[in-house]
Formats: C-alpha cells, sequence, structure tokens
C-alpha cells in the first residue's frame, strides 16, 4: 500500500530501521482492543518523537504511546491506530539531585530501577509512589494514568511529587512545563493537566520529582476482623486520630485467598485490615502497639506484625493484585470506585449484596483512608452468556458510587464488555470543558483517540 | 458600553447597594500589594453563585473585562484591572458552607479568610495545612488563583495539594463543578490546571478543600547566626541528614532589625541571620530529631539554638515571621519583594549574588524566605515617590529573578506572575512553552473576558501549526 509505504520511509529517515517495527507477525504483539498498529517505532532521541509526531499531525495518523504497556488495557477501544510510539529508549535517569531531593528521569524507565538506584543514593532516598506492576511499569506510564497504590494515604499520588514535566505535544512542539524547584507558580500548571491525561495530550518525555529520605523504620499490621461494622468503627477512629499510616487497606476473604502472599486468616475471619507504617523507629513502635489495642477495642481477632522482608513482601503482593489475578483469570474484570471516604463501609456492604446476587466470586480491596475500592470480578468459564448480567451489575455498582459523590472506572475487562459499557463512568458537568482542552491541545486528534473520559 | 448603563445592568442583578462606582470607589479597588495601578470601570459583590454567573453572562455578551478579587493582597498586579472591566469583588461571598470532618474536608465560598477557616477548624481538632503569610485577610478564592503557598509547604505542599475541586463560573457564565470531595474523579485534573491561573481561567464561587488532623506535636526552634551563608547551608544539610522538618525559614539582620522594633519576637539584633525550624507530627522520637537538628546548626556556626518552651513563645516566633512584610515598612516606604526559586542548595551562592544586586543599584534588601524550599524574597526596600529609586528597583528586581533562573530555579515561587514578571517569563520558557499554555486560555476563555494581559507574554515569533 502505497500510503504505508510512505509512513515507513518517513519514519526510517526519522528513527532509522532498526528501531522500526512493521512485521505484521510482530506487530500483533502491539495490538490493542483488537486493533493492530501498521508500525510500532522507538525513537531514541526526544527530537525523534518530535518529528515523528508532528509529521503524524499533518498526515492525521493515530498515534499510541506505550511504556512497557502494563496499562494498555484501560481505557476506550482506540478509534484510530496507525503508530505505536514506545517509549522504551527513553530510560536514562537524567538528574539525580539527593541533595535537593529532586529526581529528573526519561519516561521509559521502570520505577523499580529507579528505586533501586535511589536506594543506594547517600543515605537512601525513594520515590513514594507504589503502584501495580512492580517490577514493569515506566514512570512515563505511570504518570499519564495517574496510578498509584496504598501509600497514597500518606504521600499523595503523582500530582503531590512532580515538580516539572517536558513533552512532546500533538503539533510535535517539545514544551516545558515548572522545573526543578518545589514552588513554582510561574505560568499555567501544565503538569497538572498532563499526569493522568492517559497520553492524550501530549507524550511525556522527562519528569522531575520530589524525592524523600528513605524512612527509618518500617511495619505492617495485619488485623482481621468478624464483622464488618467493627473494621468500619476501627477503620474510622484510626484516619480521625493522630495516627500516621502509610497505609490503611481493607481486603475481603477472597482477596486474602488469591494474594500472592500467605496470609494466615484465622477460620471466622472475614475482613482483614492492613495497615502500613513508616517513619521514626519511636513512631512506629508507638503505633503498632497503639493500633493492636485499637484494634482489640473495635473486637479483632489476633494481630500479626511483619517488619523487613515479609513487610516489604506482603507490600508487592497487594500492589500486583490485579497483574497476579490476571494470571488465573484472563477474563478478570477489574473496577475502580471512589466516593465519599466516610461511606467506605456501607459502599463495600452494599457491593457484597450486589456480588452475591450475580454468582460471581469478588474480590475486594479497599483504600479505606481514601475512599477508592478496586472491585475484582472473577468471572465463571462461560462468559458469552453471562455479559449482559455482568454489564447489569456495573451499573449497579457505578451508581451507588455515583450516589456518594463518586464514580467507577472499569479498569480492564474482556473487550465483550468494553464495548458495551463507557469505561469512564458517569460523565459530568465539566466534560465539555475537557473536550475545548482537547481541541485546542490537539485539533487532529492524533493522540490515542477514543480512549479517555467523554470518548476524547 | 458607557458606565452609567453598565452600573444599572448590574444593579438589576445584586441590587444597587452591590455595585460602586464612585471615583473613590474606582481608585480604591483599582490596586493592590503590588506596585501597579488600573482603574476598573466598576466594581460588582455578588452574594451567589447564580449572580456572579449573570454578571459573567452580561461581561461577556457586551465584551467586558472581568477581574476577580478577594482582599486584594496580591503581590504581582493579579488583580489590578489593567485594562478596566468589572472588578468581582467576592466580600459578600464569605461563608464557610461546610466542615465535613467524616469525610475530611471543609466546603467554604471564594471570600472566606484562610485564618478564619482554620480558626473554625481547630475546634474540632483538625487543620488546613497551607499558611500563606497574609492568611489573617487573604481569601480563598485568592489562595485558588494564586496557588497561595506559606512556609508549611516543605512538609505539606502549596494550596494545589489540598484544593480537591470546586465549583467554576466559565467565561460565558456557564457554571461546571470540577474534581469533588472524593479522590481521583476520571477526566483532566480540571482543579490542578485552574489553581494558579491568577483568574484568567475561570472564576471559583465554591472551593473543596482538604483538611486532617492536627498533628499530635510540634517542636519550633530558632537558631542564631553571624552569618548568612552559614544558615543556608545549615538548611541544606538538615534536608541531606533526612530530615524533612516542616518549615525552614530564615530572616536577615535588616528584616529582623524592622521585625523587632515592631513585634518584638525575640530575635536578636546583632544576628546576620535567624533560622525558624519546626517539627511536627507524633511526639515519639521528636525530641531525638530536635536533638539531630540542633547539632547541624552548631556544626554550621549557629551560635546559639534555642527551642520555643511554650505555645505563647512559638505563637511569639511565628508572628515574627509572618509580620516581617508589614514590619519593613518601617524602614522605607515601599518594597518590591521578589518571589524566586532556586533549589535548596544554591541558597548561599544565589544570596550572596542578591546582595551583590542591591550594593550595584546602591538599594537596601531585606531577605526574608521559605529556606526551605529554595522560595527567596528578598524585599527591596524604596520610596515610590522618587522616580530614580522606583526605576532602579524594577531593573534589581528583573535581575534577581535572572539569577534565580539562571541558577536552575524559576521565578515565581508563589505570588504569581501577574502583570509583574510578564516579560520575565522568557527567562524560563521558550515561545513554544507560551504557546502551549496560550491553548489552554484559549480552550476556557476564547474570548479573554477573564483578568486580561496577566500571566501570559506576548510572543512574536512564529508560532508551529
Amino acid at each position: 500500500m502505497a500510503k504505508t509505504d510512505k509512513l515507513i520511509s518517513t519514519l526510517k529517515e526519522i528513527v532509522g530501521e532498526a528501531s522500526i517495527i512493521r512485521d505484521p507477525d510482530k506487530l500483533r504483539a502491539y495490538a490493542l482492543d483488537g486493533k493492530q498498529p501498521k508500525v510500532a517505532i522507538f525513537p531514541g532521541k526526544i527530537e525523534e518523537a518530535s518529528k515523528v509526531i508532528a509529521y503524524a499531525n499533518q498526515q492525521h495518523l493515530a498515534i499510541i504511546p506505550m511504556g512497557s504497556g502494563s496499562k494498555m488495557g484501560i481505557g476506550g477501544i482506540p478509534e484510530k491506530m496507525d503508530i505505536v510510539l514506545s517509549t522504551r529508549r527513553f530510560n536514562r535517569i537524567t538528574d539525580c539531585d539527593s541533595d535537593n531531593l529532586t529526581l529528573s528521569v526519561e519516561s521509559g524507565i521502570t520505577l523499580n530501577e529507579v528505586q533501586k538506584h535511589l536506594a543506594k543514593e547517600g543515605s537512601g532516598y525513594f520515590l513514594p509512589l507504589d503502584p501495580p506492576y512492580t517490577d514493569k511499569a515506566t514512570l512515563g506510564g505511570i504518570v499519564a494514568t495517574n496510578s498509584s497504590g496504598p501509600r497514597r494515604l500518606l504521600y499523595g499520588t503523582a500530582r503531590d511529587m512532580i515538580t516539572g514535566i517536558k513533552a512532546v505535544f500533538p503539533n510535535g512542539d517539545i514544551v516545558v512545563s515548572g522545573g526543578k524547584t518545589v514552588k513554582n507558580v510561574s505560568g499555567y500548571d501544565m503538569c497538572k493537566l498532563l499526569i493522568g491525561s492517559f497520553g492524550t495530550l501530549g507524550i511525556l518525555y522527562e519528569m522531575t520529582f520530589k524525592l524523600l529520605p528513605l524512612p527509618e523504620k518500617e511495619a505492617t499490621l495485619l488485623i482481621p476482623f468478624v464483622n464488618r461494622d467493627e473494621v468500619n468503627g476501627f477503620v474510622h477512629e484510626v484516619i480521625h486520630s493522630e495516627f500516621i499510616p502509610a497505609s490503611i487497606e481493607t481486603l475481603n476473604v477472597v482477596a486474602v485467598k488469591k494474594i500472592k502472599y500467605p496470609v494466615s486468616m484465622p477460620a471466622n475471619g472475614n475482613y482483614l485490615i492492613a495497615i502500613g507504617l513508616e517513619g521514626i523507629s519511636e513512631g512506629i513502635e508507638r503505633q503498632v502497639s497503639g493500633l493492636s489495642n485499637m484494634g482489640k477495642r473495635h473486637g479483632a481477632l489476633e494481630a500479626v506484625t511483619l517488619s523487613s522482608e515479609k513487610h516489604h513482601a506482603f507490600w508487592i503482593a497487594i500492589r500486583d493484585f490485579p497483574q497476579d489475578l490476571r494470571e488465573d483469570y484472563p477474563n478478570l474484570i477489574s473496577l475502580r470506585s471512589n466516593f465519599l471516604i466516610s461511606k467506605w463501609g456501607e459502599i463495600l456492604r452494599n457491593y457484597e449484596k450486589i456480588a452475591q446476587g450475580s454468582g460471581s466470586d469478588y474480590a475486594f480491596i479497599c483504600h479505606s483512608g481514601n475512599g477508592i475500592l478496586y472491585s475484582y470480578i472473577l468471572p465463571e468459564k462461560n462468559l458469552r452468556s453471562k455479559i449482559g448480567s455482568l454489564i447489569e451489575t456495573i451499573e449497579k455498582l457505578k451508581s451507588e458510587a455515583v450516589k456518594n459523590e463518586g464514580n467507577l472506572v472499569v479498569e480492564s475487562s474482556p473487550l465483550s464488555i468494553k464495548k458495551k459499557v463507557d469505561v469512564w463512568g458517569q460523565s459530568r458537568s465539566d466534560s465539555q470543558i475537557m473536550h475545548r482542552l482537547k481541541e485546542q491541545i490537539d485539533p487532529a486528534a492524533i493522540l490515542n483517540p477514543g480512549r479517555f473520559v467523554g470518548g476524547i | 458600553m458607557e458606565q452609567e448603563k453598565m452600573v444599572e445592568e448590574l444593579a438589576q442583578i445584586v441590587g444597587k447597594e452591590n455595585v460602586l462606582s464612585s471615583e473613590t470607589d474606582l481608585m480604591l479597588y483599582g490596586y493592590d500589594a503590588s506596585l501597579f495601578r488600573g482603574k476598573p470601570d466598576c466594581i460588582v459583590l455578588p452574594g451567589s453563585t447564580e449572580e456572579v454567573s449573570k454578571i459573567v453572562k452580561f461581561a461577556h455578551a457586551n465584551m467586558i473585562h472581568v477581574v476577580g478579587r478577594g482582599s486584594g493582597t496580591n503581590l504581582s498586579g493579579g488583580t489590578v484591572p489593567t485594562k478596566g472591566g468589572i472588578v468581582l469583588h467576592f466580600s459578600r461571598m464569605n461563608k464557610t458552607l461546610e466542615i465535613d470532618i467524616e469525610n475530611q474536608r471543609a466546603v467554604v465560598e471564594p471570600g472566606v479568610f484562610t485564618l478564619l477557616l482554620k480558626n473554625q477548624l481547630a475546634r474540632y481538632g483538625y487543620v488546613y495545612q497551607p499558611d500563606p503569610a497574609s492568611e489573617k485577610v487573604s481569601t480563598f478564592g485568592g489562595n485558588f488563583g494564586e496557588n497561595s503557598g506559606g512556609p508549611h509547604c516543605l512538609k505539606y505542599g502549596v494550596t494545589t495539594n489540598h484544593i480537591l475541586g470546586a465549583e467554576i463560573v466559565l467565561y460565558d457564565g456557564e457554571v461546571i463543578q470540577i474534581g469533588g470531595k472524593a479522590l481521583d474523579n476520571p477526566g483532566y485534573d480540571l482543579t490542578g490546571i485552574l489553581v494558579g491561573s491568577e483568574g484568567t481561567l475561570g472564576i471559583a464561587t465554591k472551593l473543596i478543600l482538604r483538611i486532617m488532623p492536627k498533628p499530635e506535636a510540634v517542636k519550633t526552634m530558632l537558631a542564631i547566626y553571624n552569618s548568612l551563608e552559614d544558615a543556608g547551608k545549615t538548611v541544606s544539610a538538615i534536608i541531606a541528614d533526612g530530615i524533612v522538618p516542616a518549615t525552614l525559614e530564615m530572616l536577615d539582620r535588616l528584616t529582623i532589625k524592622a521585625v523587632e522594633e515592631s513585634i518584638h519576637a525575640g530575635f536578636p539584633l546583632d544576628a546576620e541571620a535567624v533560622l525558624l525550624i519546626e517539627l511536627d507530627g507524633l511526639n515519639d522520637g521528636m525530641e531525638r530529631l530536635a536533638e539531630r537538628i540542633m547539632e547541624i546548626c552548631k556544626k554550621n556556626n549557629a551560635r546559639e539554638v534555642k527551642a520555643a518552651k511554650s505555645e505563647a513563645e512559638r505563637a511569639q516566633l511565628w508572628a515574627g515571621r509572618k509580620g516581617a512584610f508589614g514590619a519593613v515598612a518601617r524602614l522605607r516606604p515601599n518594597y518590591l519583594v521578589c518571589d524566586g526559586t532556586v533549589p535548596r542548595t544554591k541558597l548561599p551562592e544565589v544570596l550572596s549574588k542578591v546582595v551583590e544586586v542591591g550594593k550595584k543599584y546602591k538599594l537596601a534588601i531585606a531577605n526574608v524566605f521559605h529556606a526551605g524550599d529554595g522560595n527567596l524574597h528578598p524585599l527591596i526596600l524604596f520610596d515610590e515617590r522618587n522616580e530614580e529609586e522606583l526605576r532602579k528597583v524594577h531593573l534589581a528586581g528583573s535581575e534577581i529573578l535572572k539569577l534565580c533562573a539562571d541558577a536552575g530555579g524559576t521565578i515565581s515561587g508563589e505570588h504569581g506572575i501577574g502583570t509583574e514578571k510578564m516579560k520575565e517569563m522568557f527567562f524560563v520558557f521558550t515561545p513554544r512553552d507560551i504557546a502551549a499554555m496560550r491553548k489552554v486560555k484559549k480552550a476556557f476563555d476564547p474570548e479573554d473576558v477573564y483578568n486580561p494581559g496577566k500571566v501570559l507574554p506576548e510572543t512574536e515569533e512564529p508560532l508551529s501549526a
């Protein structure tokens, strides 16, 4: 095909033949939601990415950015898919300035590699991010999807850590926002717009993060409960107290069974609260005993404390829960609900009722201090016959969240379901202004078309 | 439109008593805490979101500009109506709508004074963390517009990390809800792009804030130095030791003199610099951390380090810091405060360069700053009635900002670009960066209704398609 040939030859000129995949067999690995790109490219310099994007903009070719691909399934089905642009070769640490508590990296580097590097710097530092796909996820992908984990309770998410971004905009412009300083109000905060924009406004190239010194001590408390009201009461007291846990996660029995860490739960236990603690040694010791006692007062069963390797292994298992689960259940449906913090117990109760009615097993893991609940539907073998009822269930779960000032996002699901639901949940009054932003920044709609909120 | 007609139409929306247009009023609302002056066509005081929407709709339909205003403590001219238009003044929309402890949120109208809410929260044992020095009188609408900072930013972040949602009136009067009490609502981070947009993209009529339980314990220390450089080095040393205090503030000799004369905070008059350091969190281990800090100070030649022994002592130390800007009025009638920010480790070198700039232009400079996050506030002292001094002051200010940009920092840490620093935007941005921001402006306010002539400088270079 003449058009594709022209495309390939232009791309060859920009990135070099070695950095292109055009073989349809090999391109299958880059397919998404039943669509396959014409070519996948691996630029080595930002100028190459800039030229490719400028060309695509002129030619109205759709670009799908990709890090390690761990979260490619999130979002709507792409309207078009011409070029997959991989950030894999943008994998350097460009400035590690631990004295200033800042780190600048290219978007294709994995968080894992960054953490390993930081731990060895000086007296030891870290990026307080703990999203899923511990081994694979690139910082570009993490930031583009605003991916986070349990420790967001204490440390926040990407928007609380990023001070600067360099990105390639849809017209090919290389644009800088923010910088190295913690305080910066020069111009508009474009970083905030790019974070969580799912590659629809620009392709992240380099990001500057705030760092923290590694905590003196870390520990985990695993506290089982029989009764949901007791759990609710306990969590309520914790979050309004002077204690400063790094994370508070509630798991139901199914989640406890499926998590890739040997948690011993008493036979009559129905919920497990996992509290992560990190900070000054004296503070950790105090909180371990204080929270254990508090748990007992609320009817908890025997608590277990984890430290060192067991502590780390446990939290990796929690972080990687979605990917571990999908290995066993390829048709896994994972949902993220957000809502008012205080309603989590009530929502969990209603979700459990809906789950019981549906006939499938549900694993629930809740960021109980933040008002965010992950529901994992483990579908049975014969999916096709269940699609109608699954969609109905998702609608019920969504309206429960919306009732509590939140929403529900379908983070992963089989294509048959994706085709029939709006994965981004209920649309709101700010949808139109989002479209206007997209129209101004990406008028030719070349970046990830159709995959974001409102069909952006 | 003629002023008389405008006033008449607006009076229909808010009532006659809530539209101001006398010469005195036009002058009073034509300035803020910067050195710029403007003149509005009139001032309107809305009482509700509905009124704001109607006013903006009217303004849009008649091609009249709109400039939002809280208490006008803005330091870069963001609140000055440099191109005329309607000043939308929020003093009547000053209710705390909700303190929702259960969900750890507060909802306020834009005219609420920051400190007022904090005092209300104290009754519940809760806090709103950002603490701009102007908090006694600055409003949440203003904080939202400027992305205000304050000493607690080092540990807790700035305003944008504590505003989770808002009700916004767009350029044509449309009212939308962005963000919310719940976290992670899907879509672009509209709250994030609007905070710090200096009233040029949208006007907030309701703000949803993040609040949290008060830390159990706080420890405030004062370290006294015979050299500014040693104080600067201490700041880096504390961070390098793995301690992130809640605040790390610095004042120099000239500032101390002014502060002691008016506030008597207990700062020694013969010190070259003082460091105000505060730790907060659980009680356990705080004593040990504080000792570590004091050791670091002494290692860096602090001649004395003392800890506040009571809440009253602590309050006195903070009064000294927070009253610093006001206090320097004793020295000269006017000041130009620079807001450059640099990476922390560059502080000592940049500080000595700032001293050089003062010598070059023969201007006295008092230094106050958020040393922990590298945000300087050199206060260039002068008398604005002296035209020659005024001219030199602007040159000196610009030179200081260039220093900061060249040191890998930025030109504004918390006071905003407004009209004051528009030309300096090119110290840190290329025309392409500005073009990208202009697209955001076009999306939100295609007809330039809101606060025209602020933040984004004109770019002459041809922009790519």
